[in-house]
């Protein structure tokens, strides 16, 4: 839009020169004597839905009071124009140094629903710098940007959440969200939300899974993340399998997921037309199969063919999580048997263009010829 | 005056020099201020009323019979004029007797005429310590006449060419713009590309992370099994093997154990044959009651019978009651010579 605007500013300037001088002679009062107003015609980049941005140094101040301005357009224009100064870096240090975030969270509760939309949007564009992100932990915005989650208009919702999943991707940010005890209704959330909202909760779940999945286990994800597997939409899928991959990385999180049997739902993913579907199923199985019963699981629903034809496949991540799954299954000794025959497929791996896979492959040959 | 004599010098010092289409004439001053006030003095030079040339040559000839009769007619015509514009100017009537012409408004809303004129105070002020507004976009008036020329295409500049460095600005800056907008977006790809391929790296090792200990894990337990099962087969062993020396030891010590005890049961008295004791002790109450009883006869045919009695008893049994019936056997024998002895 930026690139819009700048376009039909530089035809309008273009042509307005010349019809400055056709109306300055059609006008009378201006025949003969200099005036203070030039033209009747504005300059061409004034937006009326925007506030007038201050010069220099002033511009964040003033807008920082406009912004606690009892006036309902007072408060919009402000946002308007502050969405747009956001974008670089260097106003945003200086807005958290102003205290921009207090006013901001105040402005989260307001009644009016574009006040609320842009305020979001704002905190998103923030959260997408560095400087925005240690503002939002220094300033706690996150709890605050959490009273939003049951606001009944959808922009508001999708900008939070957008702004929760570029938080997730930081560690302390993660760590941010957890503490806020945010795991637990976010997953519930996933059951209720748009799908658009619902890709990026499973983002955020992700990122902060890392951190500690005990809390989102004992919300009952991994049954709900079961049924987003099976889901129409590709997206959906490939970002439930890898919160399954993050889930299933501690021992509780392994137990569960083979107590609620989703290892057969992630073998029947091994073959779907995605690759990121197929490689972050892949990765789910890899860690489900650490625990033995696991193993047994995948070897009762039949993983293994699946797993050797994806081992050829395009995507390096596929080929990884595919010789890695294979390694687990191979220290079953049903596995070891199996695999035995295909050993040469691993050893055509072994020179893979990337590094990681080449060593899974030499990883995956020692585990499947050991002797016990 | 001045140009018809000047005319008139003209065409009497040179006849047919000159010639025009228009006589000159000087122009008037242009005043730029006021324009109702006539004009006092022009250019000397061109001044009409300057005497030029000859002035001693002046006034000789008689003017030109021709000359006089055109600027009669001249004359004549432009009082003509003036009485025609004056005739035309339409006049209203005369006023009748006892009136008088009065100027009269006729429009619609009359207007009050007179010498005070209407006025109204307008205060403006600017708000205390607003901010300094942005500069209106400020390009000065033009002063000055329009003139307009008739310019022919390619006369003024080249469009083609002026228009270049016009252009280069103006699609500069949308580029740069653009650019920024694309390098922001690039950025951010970038980085999520970055973060792709470290997650992948992670997970990956993460599990091989995983899958080690908990080979590790298992090789540990079945080797602390094996241990315990060996620990366990060597402690059993060790009884067994204590179990079979305690036994050995036992039955060594009891060998002769039994032997040593019977053999001093019987010292003791405690094995006894019981019908030998039993006749043992018959052969007491025998005495006894033979020296009690008279017929001693009798009484040895009864025992002799009931020695035959108890041997048809006997006869069927096992060897021990063979000994028994040895013993009756013995009794019989001894029975006899006692019988008849008596």
């Amino acid at each position: 839009s930026c690139f819009l605007g700048s376009l039909s500013l530089a035809l309008s300037e273009s042509d307005s020169w010349g019809v400055f001088s056709e109306q300055r002679e059609s006008i009378p009062q201006y025949r003969g004597m200099a005036h203070a107003r030039i033209s009747a015609k504005l300059p061409p980049d004034i937006d009326p839905t925007k506030a007038a941005i201050a010069f220099g140094e002033r511009a964040l101040p003033k807008l920082n009071e406009e912004l606690q301005s009892p006036e309902l357009l007072t408060r919009q224009r402000a946002l308007m124009a502050l969405c747009d100064l956001v974008h670089d870096p260097e106003n945003v240090y200086q807005a958290i140094q102003l205290g921009f975030l207090d006013n901001l969270k105040y402005l989260l509760l307001d009644h009016d629903s574009t006040v609320r939309e842009k305020t979001t949007e704002v905190l998103y564009i923030m959260a997408s710098h560095n400087v925005g992100r240690d503002g939002f932990i220094k300033y706690g915005v996150i709890p605050a940007l959490s009273q939003l989650l049951n606001d009944p208009v959808d922009i508001c919702r999708r900008n939070m959440h957008r702004a929760f999943e570029i938080m997730a991707e930081l560690p302390r940010g993660a760590v941010g969200i957890v503490d806020s005890s945010l795991i637990s209704s976010l997953v519930l959330k996933l059951k209720t939300e748009l799908d658009e909202i619902q890709e990026l909760i499973l983002d955020t779940l992700s990122g902060c899974l890392c951190i500690e999945a005990f809390e989102a286990l004992a919300t009952g994800a991994v049954s709900i993340l079961k049924e987003k597997l099976t889901h129409p939409s590709v997206a959906i899928r490939s970002k439930a399998a890898r919160v399954l991959l993050g889930i299933s990385v501690p021992l509780e999180g392994k137990n569960i997921v083979w107590d609620e049997e989703v290892i057969p739902v992630l073998v029947s993913l091994l073959e779907d037309s995605d690759p990121e579907v197929r490689a972050n199923a892949a990765g789910a199985l890899m860690n489900a199969t650490i625990t033995t019963q696991g193993k047994y699981a995948a070897l009762s629903a039949d993983a293994i063919p699946p797993l050797l034809k994806l081992v050829d496949d395009e995507t390096s991540k596929v080929r990884l999580n595919a010789i890695k799954a294979l390694t687990m299954l191979s220290e079953a000794p049903e596995g070891r048997k199996t695999l035995l025959n295909h050993v040469d497929l691993f050893r055509g791996q072994l020179n893979d263009s990337s590094e990681a896979v080449s060593r899974a492959a030499k990883i995956a040959i020692k585990v499947i010829e050991w002797k016990p | 005056m001045l140009p018809a004599r000047n005319q008139e010098a003209m065409a009497a010092a040179a006849s047919g020099t000159y010639s025009y289409c228009s006589r000159p004439r000087a122009l008037p001053a242009r005043r730029r201020y006021r324009e109702e006030e006539p004009v006092r003095y022009a250019n000397l030079m061109y001044d009409r009323r300057v005497v030029r040339g000859n002035t001693y040559a002046l006034h000789t000839a008689q003017p030109d019979p021709l000359e006089i009769q055109r600027q009669r007619e001249a004359h004549r015509k432009a009082l003509a004029r003036k009485r025609a514009k004056e005739q035309h100017q339409s006049r209203t009537p005369e006023p009748v007797e006892g009136r008088k012409h009065v100027d009269v408004q006729t429009e619609l809303y009359l207007e009050e005429l007179g010498d005070r004129i209407i006025e109204v105070d307008v205060e403006c002020q600017t708000d205390a310590f607003l901010d300094r507004p942005p500069t209106p976009l400020f390009i000065p008036a033009k002063t000055g006449r329009d003139v307009a020329t008739q310019i022919e295409e390619g006369e003024l500049f080249d469009f083609d060419i002026e228009v270049k460095p016009m252009l280069e600005v103006l699609i500069g800056k949308i580029i740069e713009q653009a650019l920024l907008e694309v390098m922001e977006e690039e950025e951010l790809a970038n980085l999520r590309a970055h973060q792709y391929a470290y997650e992948e790296l992670r997970n990956a090792e993460l599990a091989e992370v995983q899958r080690l200990e908990e080979q590790e894990r298992r090789h540990r337990e079945e080797k602390e099994r094996r241990k315990n099962q060996q620990s366990q087969l060597l402690q059993k062993q060790k009884e067994t093997s204590e179990k079979i020396a305690a036994r050995a030891f036992a039955q060594r010590y009891l060998a002769d154990l039994i032997p040593s005890v019977f053999s001093s049961l019987r010292d003791s008295g405690y094995f006894y044959d019981p019908v030998e004791r039993g006749l043992y002790y018959f052969s007491f109450f025998f005495t006894g009651t033979c020296k009690s009883t008279q017929s001693y006869f009798l009484f040895s045919q009864s025992l002799k019978q009931v020695c035959l009695h108890l041997q048809k008893i006997m006869l069927p049994a096992s060897c021990s009651q063979g000994h028994l019936k040895v013993r009756i056997d013995v009794l019989i024998a001894l029975l006899s010579p006692v019988s008849q002895d008596i």
